[in-house]
């Protein structure tokens, strides 16, 4: 399928002069004469992509590189300065979960009326209610007035309205990274459901494992500008490690260690290796060595994982599960190495993969991996051989 | 409209009204106590105070007062209430694609048909208190109505879009609205005016509107004749310029909030 649901071509967008009443009444007039204000600061320049059915886009870029001004732009919130935007199919846009939330409303009133914003007639909310307050799950205080809601609830209710949509485009803009950890889960694995089932998203985030999982091309907004744009792991590299050189950059301006946030992983090797992937006898010993580096002088918890060479995960640990103290180097690097004596991996391919999550452990920061085979003659079944005893009783 | 929007512009109205009504403990209480209260001042003003008549009719001068006074309350709070939904609503513009044009609708609609219930309720006092009206203009006045909302409507939508750029157009237009009120005969007759400034009166078209609802409820008036056409014309005149204008100003509401 390659229909095209989205297309932007040339869109720009500058932001008029809104503070000294002057200003605005020369805007208002020119909007009025012309169907345009001249001056203005520009946010956006020059943007043209197009979003296929099914070939979902994940926009990332630093802060104020216009990247929610675009999704603005994109969902009709506000209007392009200049270009033009074609959208065909339905569209639901989460810029803000509990947006257009009215305070004074029970839970159930706002249900109601954000599902019409989102084009949900009267009798579809009826049929999908249950649906909808079974994924929200706030229980008795649909109908309590939603100022009464912490601030969970809300978003839990507004994401509970757009997921009984299920539009052919759905645009967030950073939703994900709110709301307690199960409901967290609920979400994603929800837009997983979404994207499986042939949806597609255009997501802004900073979360660049979300976006690798999510999207199959990414765009790198920088200074109003698509900078990058392409294939996901390609763009999302590129900008990881422009991070780190600007990064890089400061540390050798400051004399100190690098400012940046990202603790990365700068390589992850098989020392057993030779040239070319990995083989590696059933039953052998597995080393793998991760090189990791620190934006500061607090270490990353480093995670180490098997997986299938389908995605399939079959073992993790963290160097936090096992109480493994790790200390930067002056260059904030940290290099460890885990060994596996007995590697009871059935014979295929496999991958050992390498994430860095933050200092606490709680978001993923980098993700490397590297190929290996495990060879043998084994008739056994499933991914690892599990030790066990015959009995003929 | 789509027939989407069409079912959002219910929603949105009905949720307007639920809010004027409810948010008042008795809320339906005053529905209908408000404008009997406002009558009984009235009266007592022009009635009593100042001894006010009906020019050429044997009516009390509250009634010949309160018939046009209610449609001029529905379309002057049309134009006010409207005028200010977008702003009110500043916060839904910055993060939902809501067609905003049905912001402004469903306020001004809704303020329009609380007036209209207002209305109801004192013709029905009017009548029950023995007050001659000739009923069988009740078509033509709903006629004469139908040409004020959209006067209204278009109005309101006009307000509302400029009011997002020109920020003293809230603190004018009460004001500009309360001129309107005095220069039409709504307090009074024209009859009361000097014969050469009487003339004038005539260039405000609200006097028009509230003549034709006068000659129905009072004279019998029943079919729409030459008078009703400018009615009309302006009213579908106001909707095209305030659509417009609002069509024209809208995408741009998000910078200016």
């Amino acid at each position: 399928m390659s229909d095209v649901l989205l297309e932007l071509k040339g869109v720009g967008k500058s932001y008029p002069p809104t503070v000294q009443s002057s200003k605005r009444l020369r805007a208002f007039w020119q909007i009025l004469t012309r169907g345009r204000s001249e001056e203005g600061t520009s946010v956006l320049r020059d943007i043209g992509f197009q979003v296929r059915r099914g070939q979902s886009l994940g926009i990332i870029g630093a802060n104020g590189a216009g990247k929610s001004t675009l999704l603005k732009v994109i969902t009709g919130v506000l209007a392009p300065t200049s270009g033009t935007i074609t959208r065909t199919g339905s569209q639901a846009a989460l810029l803000e979960l509990g947006a257009g939330f009215d305070s004074e409303y029970t839970g159930l009133e706002n249900l109601r009326m954000n599902a019409a914003f989102l084009g949900l007639s009267r009798k579809e909310v009826d049929d999908k209610l249950d649906d909808i307050l079974a994924f929200a799950d706030i229980g008795q205080f649909i109908h309590e007035p939603v100022k009464h809601y912490s601030s969970g609830m809300v978003v839990r209710l507004g994401f509970a309205v757009v997921a009984s949509v299920t539009p052919d485009l759905l645009i967030t803009d950073e939703v994900l990274a709110v709301g307690d950890e199960s409901f967290q889960k609920k979400c994603i694995r929800w837009i997983e459901g979404y994207v499986e089932q042939g949806g597609t998203l255009l997501m802004v985030s900073h979360n660049m494992y979300q976006v690798q999982k999510l999207c199959a091309h990414a765009m790198w907004l920088e200074g109003g500008r698509a900078r990058a744009m392409g294939d996901v792991f390609d763009v999302t590299q590129r900008y990881l490690a422009w991070h780190e050189r600007r990064d890089a950059e400061d540390v050798a301006s400051r004399q100190n260690r690098p400012s940046g946030s990202i603790c990365t992983v700068e390589s992850v090797t098989l020392p057993d290796e030779e040239e070319g992937e990995l083989r590696l006898a059933m039953g052998a010993s597995l080393r793998v060595r991760v090189t990791a580096r620190s934006p500061d002088e607090r270490a990353p918890v480093v995670l180490v994982g098997l997986i299938r060479a389908d995605g399939t995960p079959v073992y993790g640990v963290a160097s936090d599960h096992d109480q493994i103290e790790l200390t930067p180097g002056p260059d904030g690097r940290v290099e460890l190495e885990i060994r596996f004596p007995e590697l009871n991996l059935l014979p295929g391919g496999y991958a050992a993969r390498a994430h860095t999550l933050d200092p606490e452990g709680l978001r993923i920061h980098d993700t490397r991996e590297v190929a290996f085979t495990v060879t043998g003659r084994s008739r056994e079944l499933g991914m690892v051989r599990l030790d066990h005893r015959w009995n003929v009783l | 409209m789509s027939s989407q929007n069409v079912a959002l512009f219910i929603d949105l109205t009905a949720r307007e009204l639920r809010t004027r009504v409810l948010s008042v403990g008795a809320g339906w209480f005053w529905l209908f106590a408000t404008p009997i209260l406002l009558l009984l001042v009235y009266n007592f003003v022009f009635g009593v105070i100042f001894q006010a008549r009906a020019p050429d009719l044997d009516v009390p001068f509250v009634a010949w007062l309160a018939v046009a006074l209610w449609p001029w309350l529905a379309f002057s709070d049309g134009v006010l209430k409207g005028s200010e939904a977008i702003k009110k609503n500043a916060e839904l513009i910055a993060k939902v694609a809501v067609p905003r044009a049905l912001l402004t609708i469903s306020t001004q609609t809704a303020s329009f048909l609380l007036q209209l219930v207002g209305y109801l309720v004192v013709l029905l006092a009017l009548a029950v208190l023995g007050v001659e009206l000739t009923l069988v203009g009740i078509p033509y006045v709903l006629l004469v109505l139908a040409t004020l909302y959209l006067l209204s409507l278009g109005l309101a939508l006009l307000a509302s879009a400029v009011q997002v750029f020109v920020r003293d157009l809230e603190q004018l237009l009460p004001t500009l609205m309360m001129f309107w009120f005095f220069l039409t005969p709504i307090l009074y007759a024209p009859e009361l005016l000097p014969e050469d400034m009487r003339v004038w009166l005539h260039l405000n078209p609200m006097a028009w509107w509230m003549e034709e609802i006068r000659s129905a409820l009072f004279h019998g008036k029943m079919l729409p004749d030459l008078n009703f056409l400018p009615l009309l014309a302006g009213a579908l005149l106001m909707v095209w310029v305030g659509k417009r204008i609002f069509d024209r100003l809208s995408p741009h509401f998000e910078d200016f909030l």
